[in-house]
């Protein structure tokens, strides 16, 4: 593989699966730590 | 009478069920295909830009319109921009509702694929031609038929199960399932001699090919078919969320969640079919290779090549596997799509999903029969989502972007806010989007050789715009009734912007 083909990968990989790792994870804690002051949720409307 | 809604438990099962709804068949079947035929790595940048300007803004708005109406499409569309706009709602369903017919079919191909795998009747296929020759004689004799039933029926089990036990806990066991399948088959890929060649292929951008405009249009194409923006499907899904909850975040992670699993679908094949070939023009013809009904590479070409690797009978079940559980998952979104607007038009759950499952068993008849009915179907139907974003983006604008942003996006408690940037993306960019590429479409049927006007052609431009026509007049013909029922007697709903 050349330099700009393995540069290219690092950046559309790295920016996805990091991308998409990183808010899924602040999206789970965010609502971890609301969900910590505010007691169960129903599960039912 | 107040129905009892179900929400998801929690942020993780939405996003799994959302993610459920965006990654499918078009994340494995045909994003390899798309890649390699567009230049391979020039491909990224186009389908990357298009993540961001038209796919994550329809799935906010989208995430907006069932948040803050918590009805199915035809009642979002006659809330948000009045009753006499129902109809666009109820279009956008009928676009759906006619991919679910077909789409369970492909579930079914899926699932048949992965029972020959498991039990070895993939390896008895000598080459391509023989491969070619079964999927055919398989989709064609009635074989289609009792695996579109049992798609179908597994579908509708899950959705009858309800939302947390069917919808969410499904998707919890289905996502993490593909992303591990996809992961196991992209590493025994990725560690085939010559496998490098397929990586090469994937990352070496040449630049000049960005000045080809079809580069860009099937970037869009193809974003717009695999993240399921436009569909209504996370519209549905988002009435049963929760009222807190991010969801610009939420639909960040939708969009790059997607995308994620199309790129591990493209390591899992691309570098196979390099590796399995002597010279690229071999490989390249192989993984461009569309074959009846666009299935080439994936129901002619991966039995025989994965056949070919060590342990091959237990990596094909494993990639079959993943594409059935990504159809699957999607499928059920669809299933949920068509039972929410029966419900909201005075159906109980249940009978609502005996209907849907009657209605979308016979409805997938013709195309377990037919690959031409297939072809046109997947044609006409696959374009129509064109319109239903364009619709979207219509109801946005009628409504007052402005208005849309502080009611349905900007809501207290969000961790990202959108500014005024959105109205543009929102506003002129999504549109125009969709008038070139339906534009560009339609001018590319001209040159298929079918009179472009014959609605009985398989694929042309007359048999959209007559079948597009035969939904748009039956749900002008009823709009009246479909808002009443969804809404109540008119004057007994705000109509436009109301809390329902």
């Amino acid at each position: 593989m050349t330099t700009g083909s393995i540069i290219t990968m690092i950046i559309v990989l790295g920016g996805l699966w990091g991308g998409f790792a990183w808010l899924l994870r602040s999206a789970i804690r965010s609502e971890e730590h609301r969900d910590k002051g505010s007691g169960p949720q129903s599960t039912t409307g | 009478m107040s129905e009892q809604r179900e929400q998801f438990t929690s942020r993780w099962g939405l996003i799994m069920a959302a993610l459920g709804m965006a990654v499918g068949t078009g994340n494995v079947w045909r994003f390899p295909r798309i890649f390699a035929t567009n230049e391979g790595g020039a491909f990224l940048i186009p389908w990357l830009f298009f993540l961001f300007a038209w796919s994550i803004p329809l799935l906010i708005l989208e995430m907006g319109m069932g948040k803050k109406t918590r009805k199915g499409l035809v009642g979002a569309f006659g809330t948000l921009i009045g009753r006499r706009h129902a109809w666009m709602g109820g279009f956008v369903a009928a676009v759906t509702t006619m991919i679910t017919f077909y789409y369970s079919v492909v579930a079914g191909w899926c699932l048949r694929y992965f029972f020959t795998a498991v039990s070895g009747g993939l390896s008895r296929l000598s080459d391509a031609d023989a491969a070619q020759q079964a999927f055919e004689h398989f989709a064609t004799s009635g074989w289609a038929l009792p695996f579109h039933l049992l798609a179908f029926g597994l579908g509708a089990w899950i959705i009858h199960r309800g939302v947390v036990r069917g919808i969410e806990k499904a998707n919890k066991i289905l996502i993490p399932l593909l992303a591990i399948l996809l992961m196991v088959a992209a590493v025994r890929a990725l560690t085939l001699p010559g496998a490098e060649r397929g990586l090469q292929f994937m990352f070496a951008i040449d630049w000049s090919a960005l000045g080809d405009y079809r580069l860009w249009l099937e970037g869009l194409t193809q974003s717009a078919w695999s993240t399921g923006a436009g569909w209504g499907l996370l519209l549905t899904y988002s009435v049963y969320a929760r009222e807190r909850g991010d969801l610009v975040r939420n639909s960040l992670v939708i969009g790059l969640g997607n995308n994620s699993m199309s790129m591990l679908a493209a390591l899992a094949v691309l570098p196979t079919v390099f590796a399995s070939f002597p010279t690229f023009e071999q490989a390249f013809e192989v993984a461009t290779y569309s074959g009846p009904a666009a299935t080439g590479l994936t129901f002619v070409w991966i039995p025989i090549l994965f056949q070919e690797i060590p342990f091959g009978t237990f990596f094909s079940a494993v990639f079959f596997l993943a594409l059935t559980a990504a159809a699957l998952s999607s499928l059920i979104a669809m299933i949920e799509l068509i039972t929410r607007i029966l419900m909201d038009l005075g159906m109980v759950r249940r009978r609502a999903i005996g209907v849907v499952f009657a209605a979308g068993f016979a409805g997938g008849v013709p195309s377990a029969l037919s690959l031409n009915f297939f072809s046109n179907q997947d044609w006409v139907w696959g374009l129509g989502l064109m319109v239903s974003g364009g619709f979207f983006a219509y109801a946005a604008i009628r409504y007052g972007l402005n208005r849309l942003r502080a009611d349905l996006i900007n809501l207290p408690g969000n961790e990202l806010t959108l500014g005024r940037w959105f109205n543009y993306l929102l506003g002129i960019l999504v549109p125009v989007e969709f008038g070139v590429m339906l534009v560009w479409w339609s001018v590319q049927s001209f040159s298929w050789g079918e009179a472009w006007w014959n609605p009985f052609a398989i694929t042309n431009l007359g048999t959209c715009l007559f079948q597009w026509g035969i939904a748009v007049v039956v749900l002008l013909a009823i709009n009246r009734w479909l808002s009443e029922r969804t809404l109540g007697p008119a004057g007994t709903h705000p109509g436009q912007g109301g809390t329902p």
